[in-house]
């Protein structure tokens, strides 16, 4: 073990699919309960994917938890999601305005590069052309006749809304985080490296305090058919809460899920100080890149058993350590088949004694968000001493051969747990949470 | 539109922008002061007020006009409803003399 001071979480906040708060979302983990459903947010008739995790209109209370009513003019839903998640975090590690150096509170978020898409530009961009072409001869393609039209409909507030980096400044003004912010757009992982990105900068000296987490809301058409058209989602649009099957044998996608997670990170004797209430510890960060091809796994799972070993690195601990895994587990046919190569890799004849069961069969792929959602999950799994179950796992793959927790949640009392996260562009990055 | 009209338009659409309750929107609330409004705000506004009269409104014409009516510090606080009427009414008058303009010329 490295003699660092150790970094604790000591307040949560989850804005998911199925339940908005963690109790709410920990109780459906428990149950089982899927959050997928026919999409309702847009009229997704012409798509070959019409089922999405959406979180329900009004379930996140804006005028709780954004101050003034007009800063959520400038929010995209993500950045929205992320305030909320933020303002739970600090709500439960009781964190107060005289407690803590605001200069000494960090942001770090992982954030979705397809989430930048603003519904109300979209909207916009396809009316101004429409427009600009009923205008014109012949139904002709007129350039500047587009710009001009949609130069007379844009809001520069929208505009505001795409940038990035946005929801990171509204969770750093809201909560007067005056200390560093990073914002994180390694897809698939983001969330995973956002936090641990945010572990470092206390362990570096850069801060005491990190609202940490990551954001994405993508249920639009530009997002759901740039996705399906990479071949990534779930078609099974009959069957929505049977559709995110992952490692089972009928798998054939990720579902879209949109929600936020934000975790307040603290140096211990911090924590101490304030006198808060850990919840957990958080032991380790590993992260690699395949450098390998942009949507394909290196076939030898070798860059994501090298962040679960860096990881574990870290922590001091070993193989033998761990009692749960959430899995990355989409439910792509790849995905499932190298994570399962690389927990063999990683922890050897272990790796079939070691729970790992992915949450996003309950609760979609939540992309940049996915890694903090399900950092939270696998804090529940130890706080609560249950794991939350793969559901949908009902035909085994010769190739997904571990124990997956199918189907039911499990009593255990675990004392270390690892969270995975594996994105396009080959970016691994694994916590190790423990006990506190 | 009749001045009364317009004043009661531009008091509703500040209250919009600034997402505040109607009834605190006076002809003398300061935009700034009072309701909090920051640079994006007065983007929203001008476009806005474009989108509810029909008319055009370059950005740099409202900075001109701040910038020839707000010249010190604390001036900041004369930008209120009736400060914003004042800049309607003459852009208004100006498209209509220069639509005036054009139909002599025509």
């Amino acid at each position: 073990m490295k003699h660092r001071e150790r970094v604790v979480v000591t307040g949560m906040g989850v804005v998911a699919p199925t339940g908005v708060g963690v109790a709410r979302f920990a109780a459906s983990l428990r149950a089982g309960r899927s959050g997928i459903g026919p999409i309702t947010a847009f009229d997704p008739g012409g798509l070959d994917c019409r089922i999405a995790a959406e979180v329900p209109p009004d379930a996140v209370d804006v005028t709780r938890w954004v101050r003034p009513p007009k800063a959520a003019k400038t929010m995209s839903r993500a950045a929205l999601f992320a305030v909320a998640a933020a303002g739970m975090a600090r709500t439960q590690a009781g964190l107060g305005e005289d407690d803590h150096d605001p200069e000494r509170l960090g942001v770090a978020l992982g954030i979705g590069g397809m989430g930048a898409t603003d519904p109300d530009l979209v909207h916009v961009q396809a009316e101004a052309v429409i427009d600009a072409t009923r205008r014109s001869d012949g139904g002709r393609v007129d350039g500047p006749a587009i710009t001009r039209a949609y130069r007379a409909r844009t809001n520069p507030v929208n505009v505001l809304r795409g940038l990035p980096n946005l929801a990171a400044a509204h969770v750093a003004i809201q909560n007067e985080a005056r200390g560093p912010s990073a914002s994180i757009a390694t897809a698939c992982s983001a969330g995973t490296q956002a936090i641990g990105a945010g572990l470092r900068m206390i362990q570096n000296g850069e801060a005491d305090l990190v609202l940490a987490g990551g954001a994405d809301a993508t249920v639009n058409p530009v997002s759901v058919l740039g996705f399906d058209l990479l071949g990534t989602l779930s078609h099974r649009n009959r069957e929505p809460e049977r559709a995110s099957r992952p490692f089972d044998r009928d798998r054939d996608g990720f579902v879209i899920g949109e929600g936020s997670a934000v975790v307040l990170l603290e140096r211990e004797s911090h924590a101490r100080a304030r006198r808060a209430n850990p919840l957990v510890v958080i032991a380790g960060f590993g992260t690699t890149c395949d450098a390998w091809r942009i949507t394909d796994e290196r076939p030898d799972a070798a860059g994501a058993v090298g962040a679960i070993r860096r990881c574990l690195e870290e922590a001091g601990a070993g193989p033998r350590d761990v009692g749960y895994v959430n899995a990355h587990g989409t439910g792509t046919r790849m995905n499932d088949a190298i994570e399962t190569m690389a927990m063999k890799g990683a922890f050897g004849t272990l790796a079939r004694k070691i729970p790992l069961s992915s949450t996003k069969s309950m609760i979609g792929h939540l992309l940049a968000a996915a890694g903090a959602v399900e950092l939270v999950a696998t804090i529940i799994a130890i706080r609560e001493n249950f794991l939350p179950p793969t559901t949908n796992l009902e035909r085994a793959d010769p190739e997904c051969d571990l124990d997956y927790v199918p189907n039911v949640a499990r009593m255990a009392s675990v004392d270390a747990a690892l969270s995975q996260s594996f994105g396009f562009g080959g970016q691994n990055a694994c916590l190790l949470v423990s006990r506190w | 539109m009749d001045s009364h009209e317009s004043r009661e338009l531009i008091k509703r659409v500040v209250a919009e922008v600034l997402v505040a309750p109607p009834e605190s929107v006076h002809d003398d609330t300061a935009l700034v002061g009072e309701l909090g409004a920051e640079s994006i705000d007065f983007l929203d506004l001008v476009f806005r007020l474009e989108q509810s009269i029909g008319v055009r409104i370059p950005i740099e014409r409202w900075d001109q006009y701040v910038r020839a009516h707000v010249t010190d510090r604390d001036g900041i606080d004369r930008i209120t409803p009736a400060f914003v009427q004042a800049f309607v009414s003459e852009i208004v008058q100006a498209e209509e003399a220069e639509g005036g303009a054009r139909g002599r010329m025509g």
